[in-house]
């Protein structure tokens, strides 16, 4: 499921999959709120009961190759920066896979699925201001749907300040400023802009860097 | 949550939200919140829901908007376990913007995903 504000973006990458399970688009970023998102990958479990069973969390279930590729010499300051913090994210992608398979093959007696109370304590701490924020970027989207982009632009900038950590938030947001008009896919780089005060590498490095960029799935294996 | 009206029917606000306005109050899956004043003659006081759920309201009075938060009634950012099922996501395989009925995956274990183009 794409959080895409506009369908057109994710369309090509669907196109391109050709995916044999359903590929939803979330133009209003509605199931951040419901799930627990705040960037991507993230994925929750859902059993059969339509009850979910892990809250949500990084879901990588291969090792990025970025992760390994060596950063050449004479790269631009910031693009060396952006692959320094990008190798320093987490991969938990091997245990994730394994845990993953696991519920795939053994449904409920999976050690990986939580009970609801566990489903419910193991999601995100959320305050007034994390609660005001996504009110604030439901907002925004509305305007920027019905009325246009300078009018989503106080609220999303009013969102990235209430919930500095949220990257749906912000990336979809900075996207829409950084990339060029008529540019053929998304301008990954989000850098500075005169719109909103964050971009993405001054963002992480402010938040703690790239250790710090990902919701680590925990798979202690709870008790049931 | 986008509103044009502060009173919504109480099917829409469980759509929405996730919580369903009955007489003992708010509730999503086991948990219920004691909400007098917010089940009103079949809608929602959203006003009144909203306070006692948590749920911080924005106002665009330019546009005659309002927008919901989400709920810190448990300090999570989830209130119940149990999975609410949005109508309005759309089936990107299609290029019309048709929407995706879960109820046909009913019975299923599903991994949802979220990725984006950004």
């Amino acid at each position: 499921m794409a959080l895409d504000i506009n369908p057109d973006h994710a369309r090509p990458w669907i196109a391109a999959a050709k995916p044999t399970h359903p590929s939803l688009i979330d133009t209003t970023h509605c199931t951040d709120e419901l799930f627990g998102f705040i960037n991507v990958p993230m994925a929750v479990w859902i059993d059969e009961n339509g009850m979910l069973v892990r809250p949500a969390e990084t879901a990588n279930i291969e090792r990025s190759p970025l992760r390994d590729r060596e950063i050449p010499d004479g790269l631009p300051d910031r693009i060396a920066k952006m692959m320094r913090e990008v190798k320093e994210i987490p991969d938990d992608s091997e245990a994730y896979r394994e845990a993953l398979l696991d519920w795939m093959r053994n449904g409920a007696d999976s050690p990986y699925v939580m009970n609801p109370e566990q489903v419910v304590t193991a999601s995100r701490p959320i305050a007034e201001n994390h609660a005001r924020a996504a009110a604030c970027f439901a907002m925004g989207e509305h305007l920027h749907r019905t009325v246009g982009h300078h009018a989503a632009v106080p609220w999303w900038r009013e969102a990235h300040a209430l919930d500095p950590e949220n990257w749906t938030y912000k990336r979809q947001a900075w996207t829409l400023v950084t990339t060029p008009e008529g540019a053929a896919e998304n301008d990954l780089m989000q850098g500075p802009n005169d719109v909103y005060d964050g971009n993405w590498l001054d963002d992480v490095l402010r938040l703690g860097g790239g250790k710090s960029y990902a919701v680590r799935p925990r798979f202690d294996r709870p008790e049931r | 949550m986008i509103l044009t009206n502060l009173r919504v029917p109480v099917t829409e606000f469980t759509e929405l939200t996730g919580w369903e306005a009955k007489p003992e109050g708010m509730c999503r899956g086991e948990l219920c919140v004691p909400a007098p004043g917010a089940l009103d003659n079949g809608m929602v006081n959203v006003e009144a829901a909203a306070g006692k759920l948590g749920m911080p309201l924005v106002h665009e009075p330019a546009h005659g908007v309002w927008a919901l938060g989400v709920s810190t009634a448990t300090g999570r950012a989830l209130t119940s376990a149990k999975a609410v099922f949005p109508s309005s996501l759309i089936d990107g395989t299609s290029n019309d913007n048709t929407t995706f009925d879960f109820t046909s995956l009913r019975g299923r274990r599903m991994i949802m995903v979220a990725w984006a183009s950004w």
